[in-house]
């Protein structure tokens, strides 16, 4: 008996082990059809032909369904459009990952080294500098002064969340919508505050006060989850919201947000809520009976961009920010809700977008992406 | 000087130094108490704004319905607060007894808590009852945490995997549920699967005797990076079959869930909330007026002795470890085929740490420690509801108030505990 405890103990580990390692060991192998060239490429950006784009993800990992997701997404686009792209990545299960994958994907020679989320910007800029002849795109990051060897790729996302805004208030049968966040970061705010001008102007406009819960952008203090693990949290905030009155949420909290439509689902037809970051219809489509819209930011888009210039050889470096104006962030379709969205509404929508872009409207948010 | 320097001396604790501190230690309870009054009255009454305070005691589509309470923050809170300095003044004057003392210390919370709502709520509606509800969701997997946690250490093995054994469960509960097509299903899956956390805890706690600390800690960890493992390679491919159950359904209980106010909250939800009542119960009366419970305790206390008299002390302690497990899972299902459906990575995010909190906020005992977790589930829906009513605090203080508030109470209030006598400590026949 003892010896067979014993036994099982080890054999436990062992699969402990190789369980973790299998994780944490960041050779993870790329999805491709092709063997990298390695003899056949040349060193560096003015490369053409065959191309080895590569990824280092946070730690959300590649199957995030979040901007891990996103950015891999664009690197499987590249290869759609140019069949010479070959994509790969890394995944990093801790910070103290992001040095040694960029390092290690610089050795095996990529046309393009792209790294997901603000937390990579310094390892990015350090890499960056000690092999000027490197391409790489930083995803959420951007530098100033810009590094000609680095296409950093920020995204106004309040520009968005402006037409998320007018369009949940536009849609509000009660006069209140409600957001919130899962952290307290610049790049969650920004939805947040954009969604607040947003039902500001359609006040404005229609002199309605339509409320919004959840958010104040005076003084940048809100409705935060505290993580974005945390889905039950998720719930919870938004039935009290509801409880409170709202019929239209916007959850900026990743997979939180699921929690959100958990709880906006309980209550039958009467409330509804937009996703963020992707379309909602794609990204989580059990819900996207409840999705009005989803305010999208396109990472997807833009890495593709980046990676096909690479390709091409007329990869610039310098700060890239997604706006209206160039499609890289936007309103996702309507899907289930498009016979609902009045017509009026649809063409106020698509007049504020013009206005944005050109400069009727100023959105005032502090955390948008400058220069 | 020499007096002053009486106390240091250790075994000079003559009997007038140990009255003087009593006397000390209720002067300190009186002053607190009187100064949430003082804050009841300056804090909260005169500088209440205008503008009544609605408190809405019945949900959307109650059948019966009651109109809000209205409140005028400033009158409220400045007699909440002259009540709370009355009741000071008793404590410092009168010799109370143990349940007065314990009368005066909740209702004096309650004051608090009644001002500072009306306070940040005025002017504007808040759902009274709204409230309670969320404290009460957010509790059930902390109640159920922290009954394993009773569970084992009232047999004196030391449980810090609850975390671990809610995240496993919370993983089981719904893939099985997703592949089933059955709830209760994945309700038993749950449930095993934390069990089966408990047996290894159980097998090195007690066969092999390692330090039952690091088995927990390492126990969680393995929980976390084997369900986060699962999830991006199995789950996330095989979305649609494997990680997309149904949530149990609400329950109404007939004519008790019709009572206003307590009914929502009470005998209006899913089948997780009646289960936590019912294991609440049979542990509570289990532990305490039965053999098994007799037997447990004395395992707990004093091992060797219960050996002595022909307990099984191993037998029991396995037992116990892996029906702590065994409640633990349900706890965890709770987190995703009780609530949200779907497992997402660390769904459990912390709640079975603040669970082992709990268990020793209740001193062991069952009862006390839902009332830890009440506390802290309330702690949280408040935090939740003055950030949607917009107060000038900033969020990042609010998302403390529930961490903070159980430290204060554990350090602060509950004061010096007792744990089981051989709580952590193998029990290796000699």
């Amino acid at each position: 008996m003892t010896r067979w405890t014993k036994t099982a103990a080890v054999a436990l580990v062992t699969v402990l082990v190789v369980a973790a390692c299998s994780k944490s060991k960041t050779t993870t192998t790329s999805p491709t059809t092709k063997a990298p060239a390695g003899g056949t490429t040349t060193t560096g950006p003015k490369s053409t032909g065959t191309l080895t784009a590569c990824m280092v993800t946070d730690t959300g990992g590649i199957d995030d369904r979040s901007f891990n997701a996103s950015s891999y997404q664009g690197l499987t686009d590249a290869k759609a459009a140019d069949p010479n792209v070959t994509p790969k990545y890394l995944q990093s299960t801790a910070q103290s990952d992001y040095v040694p994958n960029i390092n290690s994907l610089i050795q095996q020679k990529c046309g393009i080294v792209v790294t997901v989320g603000f937390l990579m910007g310094d390892s990015t800029q350090a890499a960056a500098k000690a092999n000027p002849t490197q391409n790489f795109a930083i995803v959420d990051y951007s530098y100033s002064p810009s590094l000609p060897n680095v296409k950093a790729l920020v995204f106004n996302t309040a520009e968005a969340g402006f037409l998320g805004g007018y369009l949940a208030a536009g849609m509000s049968k009660t006069g209140s919508v409600a957001t919130f966040g899962g952290i307290k970061l610049p790049t969650v705010t920004i939805y947040m505050d954009g969604y607040a001008e947003g039902v500001a102007y359609y006040n404005t406009k229609h002199s309605t006060k339509v409320q919004v819960l959840g958010w104040d952008e005076k003084t940048q203090n809100g409705t935060f989850t505290g993580d974005f693990t945390d889905q039950g949290k998720g719930k919870n905030v938004t039935q009290t919201f509801i409880q409170q009155g709202a019929d239209i949420i916007f959850p900026v909290a990743g997979n939180v947000g699921l929690g959100a439509a958990a709880a906006v689902q309980q209550n039958g037809n009467s409330v509804h809520m937009l996703w963020v970051d992707t379309d909602g219809c794609v990204s989580a489509p059990q819900y996207c009976a409840l999705f009005v819209s989803s305010v999208e930011k396109g990472i997807a888009v833009s890495v593709k961009q980046a990676v096909l210039d690479a390709a091409n050889g007329t990869f610039t470096g310098g700060n890239y920010i997604g706006r209206l104006a160039n499609d890289g962030v936007g309103l996702a379709p309507f899907h289930n809700f498009d016979s609902q969205v009045p017509a009026a509404l649809k063409t106020e929508i698509e007049q504020a977008k013009t206005d944005i872009i050109a400069g009727n409207i100023k959105i005032t948010s502090p955390s948008q992406p400058t220069s | 000087m020499t007096t002053t320097l009486a106390p240091s001396l250790p075994p000079a604790a003559s009997p007038r130094t140990r009255r003087r501190r009593r006397v000390d230690k209720k002067t300190l309870g009186g002053l607190v108490i009187g100064v949430l009054g003082l804050v009841d009255i300056v804090g909260f009454g005169l500088e209440a704004r205008s503008g009544d305070a609605r408190l809405g005691l019945t949900l959307a589509g109650a059948s019966v319905h009651l109109s809000p309470l209205k409140l005028p923050p400033g009158p409220t809170a400045i007699v909440a607060g002259v009540i709370t300095l009355v009741l000071a003044a008793l404590w410092l004057r009168a010799e109370l007894g143990k349940l007065a003392r314990r009368a005066v210390i909740v209702g004096s919370g309650m004051l608090f808590m009644l001002s500072f709502l009306c306070w940040a709520s005025s002017g504007k509606t808040m759902s009274l009852v709204g409230l309670l509800q969320s404290s009460v969701d957010r509790s059930i997997p902390i109640v159920l945490g922290a009954l394993a946690g009773c569970l084992c250490e009232r047999a004196g093995v030391v449980n810090i995997a609850i975390e671990g054994q809610l995240l496993f469960g919370a993983f089981a509960g719904a893939m099985v549920a997703s592949a089933s097509h059955s709830l209760y299903l994945g309700l038993v899956a749950a449930a095993l699967a934390g069990a089966l956390l408990g047996l290894i805890l159980a097998l090195f706690a007690i066969r092999y005797a390692v330090n039952q600390i690091v088995v927990g800690v390492v126990l969680n960890v393995l929980a976390t990076g084997l369900t986060g493992y699962l999830y991006d390679r199995v789950l996330v491919k095989y979305q649609n079959t494997l990680n997309s159950p149904a949530v149990f359904s609400r329950i109404s209980i007939p004519l008790l869930s019709k009572i206003p106010i307590v009914g929502p909250v009470l005998f209006d939800s899913s089948i997780f909330l009646y289960l936590t009542y019912v294991i609440l119960v049979a542990v509570q009366i289990g532990l305490f007026r039965t053999r098994w419970g007799l037997r447990v305790r004395a395992v707990g206390e004093h091992p060797v002795a219960a050996e002595t008299v022909g307990i099984r002390v191993l037998g029991i302690r396995y037992a116990n470890v892996m029906l702590g497990g065994l409640v633990a899972g349900i706890g965890g299902a709770y987190l995703t085929i009780g609530s949200v459906g779907p497992f997402g990575k660390n769904v459990s995010s912390g709640k079975g740490f603040i669970a082992l909190a709990a268990v020793i906020f209740g001193r062991w005992t069952p009862i006390g420690a839902m009332f830890g977790a009440l506390l802290f589930g309330f702690a949280d829906a408040v935090q939740n509801i003055l950030s949607v009513l917009g107060t000038s605090i900033p969020s990042d203080f609010l998302l403390m108030i529930p961490y903070v508030a159980t430290i204060v109470v554990v350090a602060g209030m509950v004061g010096r505990v007792r744990p089981p006598k051989a709580d952590g400590q193998p029990y290796v026949k000699s």
